[in-house]
């Protein structure tokens, strides 16, 4: 809300420095979001009379005029232009004065003649033709209106003046207004708050017999209140008023419309006039609109209406949307001679939905949607007549046009002192209670300890206890609350167990090199394409958003491989060499599409990474940290995702439940990322691992004897898998195997083709003895003999 | 033979002078003192020696195998000593060479500084609990007294997946289902993921992190939560630091105040970091609004509340000077890097 101090200072009297406002208003609650000093884009510059004009001596372009600034002495001033003449006011910048524009004029000689300062243009003023009529012509901008001489030019242009912008919090829509915030402003002064009384008399008549007005629909407009004004002299309005209209960021426009913009910004009241002779049939009738009923606004643009909207008819169309934009056949033109005023309470969420499908918001839509105050409609007429009154716009009609369903009474709220010190933890006094909402025009009186305030009308928002405290302790200062350690019983805080869980995986892969990121839960809805994910997978089966940002942002994913391509993406573009990341997040799986309830918001993990240092089992190594976390051993299988490498990929597979898939990512998917290097990403399902049994770890015993470490080297087929080799090692390698660790696989010279070799270290060792070499023998020839069964023979 | 054994005492002692191996040493030490050194064929021949003389020569062989063999322990101690030193000369490393690491990782500079809050809390007595990041309308909104006319929808673009689910835009959402679930007293902490349709720039971005607060007991009044805020403010920004209440307005809490703490980089003078204010806004805090705590089922006769919703975002950016939000969401390994510890 941008406040005119001049304006604000006709209510309330403000004896404090501009600082210290503000200060009080945002501890009362009103943020002040700017400060505009108008005076300071110029000074120096006055209003004079070129009383005299001469010939350069020794230039013919130039002239020497001798100004009049009100001082007694004459000015001399050279100029260039040629619109100048005796007797023109002109504005003057004197020795040392600044102009908006940046120029900063000094005295100086110009061919050998002293010159005082400099006559400006509007350009130089940076002045529009709106701000000023006159100011967009050739030459010096001539003063169309009679000033004291050495009138200052920002009094002229209404630049005296400091615009504060207050922030107001969507509970105080009667502070959209300078006479709301006039209010507030005399509370945290303590000064007297003077809101102006309306007064003006009538040239008799009567109101009825130029319109009628109708409400069809009181549920949306309870209050509607109207008045004809006649013998309308439409003209400019003067120029105090459109210096507080430009102050508050409105155009002037004529006196009438000039006049419902300024009681609307004064009162927070919107109005509307509309030119009687365009109302037809003298009639004025509240109503929905009928579907698909068409209405050309004020701006020139045609709306298609619907029966949800409200609008202000006559007795043949709409010509004005209630509360939002009148209409463009029934506004105020040069010639218009007879008015009605329209001043009605509008229901907001109507207005707010009607303004939202159509688009429009103006000043007036803004201020309903907040919600006005039932009570002001009929002080905001009384204002605007008064001002056409004061103005001598025209004859005020006798009569008042008031349709209601009945006024509301006046709130009575009972609350005790102690009920509201209870809240807030503090002993205020009772009467600094009543004291303080007394200033706040809510009438309270104390007895014993209980307050009785009636709430005035335009405060709403007060509703009980919290309300009436917020109100005492805004105005008495926060700084009186003291903090004090948080009482009550014993309470242990704990995490989650989810979040226990995800912290452990975190902190494993953190050790592991790993950096964590964190990317937006929505995804282009071409992702799963990019991934070569089919239709039919059941992770197409994603969430969209009804009004996304834009197709990047558009579906809830139900995956993280795609946000980590896009990270890996981003890094290697930028040159990084090699990375590591992984990703703890949400995925959103739906139970039908669209939703019906609330989908499974399912905790899931991403693994990304690249680098010389990164292959296929660097990847597999972390997967196997992550389920080691929960102590999950898992059964690795090949598996068949279209973004990965059709060679380098598998599942770990728990009781048959896929708890990861990994793998290097396909060229073809990398592509489609700009990516140019080789890429390892898993995705792994934390949900499955959270649901982990937790195993407590049991000692054994440490060996007392030594081992007896057997190499075997063996040759077999190149695609059998070594887990194959494993579990014969399992199943027969007896009961003092105590470990197989696989040392080398080798394929090429000295192997057949089509072979590999592949090169173990088995452990054995015995709890209760020292080995015999005979002992481990006899389980080695039995192995020897299993794997020639699978085609593994002993290299030779 | 007397004469013998000074003269073995004599060229041993000489010899031993000039010895500079260790080698030569063992060799010598053998030479003289092993099972055929010198001095035991002395100690042999002493079968030769008439009876009277044995005891006294025997005596003499003694002493000079005991002074020997000090000596010889004592050229053996210093040769070790100079060993180890030419050694130590040699193996002498630059200190000023960098250590050997193992590279570890980090949390996601968002997670680190959430992880702190949690701590705080947690120490406090604040359970952790996490809400549904898809809500429906009553959870978001109607419950947290924001009815669907309300203007304060309006602050809020509000991402829609149906008319009834959306992406919650406040953690506050938590707050209901907290309190459906458990009875006074309650005293938890609900960080999460939310969502506003605020187009990306330096400082919006249309997924943030938020963490709400929520107490629920008899008797607890505003100065408890400013309170509880000070205390963690103290443990985030130091305990220098001071906190302010300033009235506002959140449907859901009543009365409403935003809460700024001391300026930590100029400690309240004024900065540019503060923008000259001295004070730099946290969060945003109240009473728990009585409509509130009864669509709950929870007496507000009988039981008052305080909440609070921290912007974890702002809270990162601003404690780590980070500039521009979007870095969060980039995940420039050269700016996570500078988080890992």
């Amino acid at each position: 809300m941008k406040v005119s101090l001049n304006w604000l200072r006709r209510y309330v009297d403000i004896k404090v420095p501009l600082e210290e406002l503000c200060e009080k208003m945002v501890q009362a609650g009103f943020e002040v979001e700017s400060i505009e000093d108008l005076s300071k884009t110029m000074d120096n510059v006055v209003v004079g009379r070129i009383e005299k004009l001469e010939k350069h001596p020794n230039a013919d372009r130039l002239q020497i005029c001798q100004l009049n600034i009100g001082t007694g002495e004459l000015l001399r001033i050279v100029t260039g232009a040629t619109n100048v003449f005796e007797g023109a006011l002109v504005p003057v910048a004197l020795h040392d004065s600044h102009l908006p524009n940046g120029m900063h004029i000094k005295k100086g000689k110009l061919r050998g003649v002293e010159s005082n300062g400099m006559l400006c243009s509007g350009q130089e003023l940076c002045l529009k033709e709106s701000d000023y009529k006159g100011a967009e012509v050739n030459g010096i901008m001539i003063l169309n209106e009679e000033y004291p001489l050495g009138t200052d030019m920002r009094e002229v242009l209404g630049l005296d003046d400091i615009v504060i912008d207050f922030s107001v919090t969507a509970n105080r829509p009667d502070c959209q207004s300078i006479l709301g915030i006039a209010r507030e402003v005399s509370v945290v002064l303590k000064e007297e708050f003077k809101k102006p009384v309306p007064s003006y008399k009538t040239k008799g008549g009567d109101v009825n017999d130029f319109i009628s007005v109708t409400v069809e629909d009181y549920d949306l407009c309870p209050r509607y209140v109207g008045r004809v004004v006649t013998n309308v002299k439409i003209g400019p309005s003067p120029a105090w008023m459109q210096k507080f209209l430009k102050s508050c960021g409105m155009r002037p426009i004529n006196n009438i419309v000039d006049i419902t913009n300024f009681v609307m910004l004064e009162t927070g009241q919107p109005m509307h006039a509309f030119d009687l002779r365009d109302v037809r049939g003298g009639k004025i009738i509240v109503r929905r609109a009928k579907d698909g009923e068409k209405m050309t606004t004020l701006d020139g643009k045609e709306h298609t209406l619907n029966s949800e909207m409200l609008v202000i008819a006559d007795a043949e169309q709409p010509s004005c949307l209630a509360g939002i934009m009148g209409g463009l056949d029934s506004e105020i033109k040069d010639d218009t001679t007879a008015i009605f005023f329209e001043s009605a309470k509008f229901r907001r969420d109507s207005v707010r939905r009607t303004a939202r499908t159509l688009g429009i918001r103006t000043e007036s839509s803004a201020r309903f949607e907040k919600g006005t105050d039932i009570m002001n409609a009929e002080y905001a007429m009384e204002r605007a007549l008064s001002l056409i009154y004061e103005l001598g716009a025209g004859d005020i009609v006798e009569g008042v046009i008031d349709r209601n369903m009945g006024l509301p009474k006046d709130r009575v709220l009972e609350v005790t002192v102690s009920s509201v010190n209870g809240l807030l933890g503090l002993e205020i006094p009772g009467d600094t209670m009543v004291e303080i909402l007394n200033r706040l025009s809510i009438k309270t009186t104390l007895a014993g300890d209980k307050l009785t305030c009636v709430i005035p009308s335009f405060r709403d928002d007060i509703e009980g206890r919290a309300d009436i405290a917020e109100e005492v302790m805004r105005i008495y200062g926060y700084q009186h609350i003291v903090g004090t350690p948080i009482k009550g019983e014993i309470v242990r805080g704990r995490k989650s167990h989810e979040r226990l869980c995800s912290d452990r995986i975190k902190n494993r892969l953190i050790a592991q090199g790993l950096n964590e990121i964190v990317t937006y839960s929505f995804i282009p809805e071409k992702a799963l394409d990019m991934l070569g994910i089919g239709e039919d997978d059941s992770r197409c089966r994603a969430i969209k958003i009804l009004n996304p940002l834009g197709e990047e942002y558009s579906v809830m994913r139900t995956q993280l491989v795609y946000s980590m391509l896009n990270v890996l993406a981003i890094n290697y573009s930028r040159k990084i060499p090699a990375v590591r990341f992984f990703e703890m997040s949400k995925v959103f799986i739906p139970d039908s599409l669209p939703i019906t309830s609330q989908p499974e918001e399912r905790p899931a993990l991403s693994i990304g990474l690249y680098g010389e240092q990164e292959d296929f089992f660097t990847l597999k190594g972390l997967v196997e940290e992550v389920l080691a976390e929960f102590g999950i051993e898992a059964e690795y299988r090949r598996s068949s995702e279209p973004y990965f490498h059709p060679g380098r990929q598998a599942a770990a597979v728990v009781d048959g439940i896929e708890v990861a898939v990994f793998g290097e990512v396909h060229p073809d998917t990398a592509a489609r990322f700009d990516l140019s290097c080789r890429v390892y990403v898993a995705e792994i399902r934390a949900d499955i691992l959270m649901s982990a049994k937790e195993s407590i770890v049991y000692y054994k015993p440490l060996p007392r004897f030594p081992a007896i470490d057997r190499d075997l080297a063996l040759i077999c087929d190149k695609e059998l898998p070594v887990a194959e080799i494993e579990k014969v090692f399992k199943a027969y390698g007896g009961k003092f195997l105590e470990s197989v660790q696989l040392f080398d696989v080798y394929e090429g010279a000295q192997i057949e083709k089509g072979k590999k070799s592949v090169a173990y270290r088995l452990v054995f060792r015995s709890a209760e003895s020292t080995l015999k070499d005979e002992e481990v023998d006899g389980v080695i020839t039995k192995l020897i003999e299993k794997l020639n069964e699978k085609g593994c023979y002993l290299r030779s | 033979m007397k004469e013998k054994l000074e003269q073995l005492r004599a060229e041993v002692l000489e010899r031993l002078e000039g010895i500079k191996d260790k080698k030569e040493l063992d060799e010598l030490k053998i030479k003289i003192m092993g099972k055929k050194g010198q001095l035991t064929e002395i100690l042999r021949g002493m079968g030769s020696l008439p009876a009277e003389e044995r005891p006294k020569v025997g005596q003499l062989v003694n002493q000079l195998r005991q002074e020997l063999e000090e000596r010889f322990e004592k050229a053996e101690a210093v040769m070790e000593e100079n060993l180890k030193k030419a050694r130590f000369a040699l193996e002498t490393v630059d200190v000023t060479m960098p250590g050997k690491k193992k590279r570890v990782g980090g949390l996601h500079p968002l997670n680190s500084v959430l992880e702190s809050i949690i701590d705080i809390f947690v120490s406090m007595g604040f359970d952790v609990v996490d809400g549904p990041e898809v809500e429906t309308d009553y959870y978001n909104f109607e419950a947290l007294n924001v009815p669907s006319d309300h203007p304060a929808r309006d602050t809020q673009d509000t991402f829609y997946l149906t008319e009834k689910f959306l992406l919650r835009t406040q953690t506050s959402a938590a707050q209901i289902r907290t309190m459906e679930k458990r009875k006074p007293p309650i005293r938890i902490i609900s960080p999460g993921r939310v969502y506003r349709a605020d187009e990306v720039d330096a400082t919006h971005s249309p997924v943030f992190h938020q963490v709400e607060g929520l107490v629920v007991d008899k008797g607890i009044t505003m100065c408890d939560l400013k309170g509880v805020l000070e205390q963690f403010a103290h443990e985030i920004y130091g305990p220098e630091t001071k906190v302010r209440f300033r009235p506002s307005f959140f449907p859901f809490t009543e009365p409403s105040v935003e809460v700024d703490v001391t300026c930590g980089e100029c400690g309240g003078k004024g900065c540019r970091v503060c923008k000259g204010a001295g004070w730099i806004e946290i969060l945003g805090a109240g009473m728990v609004h009585p409509n509130v705590l009864s669509v709950c089922g929870i007496d507000p006769e009988i039981y008052t509340g305080f909440a609070f919703g921290i912007g974890l975002d702002r809270l990162t950016t601003t404690r780590h000077k980070i500039s521009d939000i979007r870095l969060l969401f980039e995940n420039d390994l050269r700016f996570l890097e500078q988080f890992s510890r």
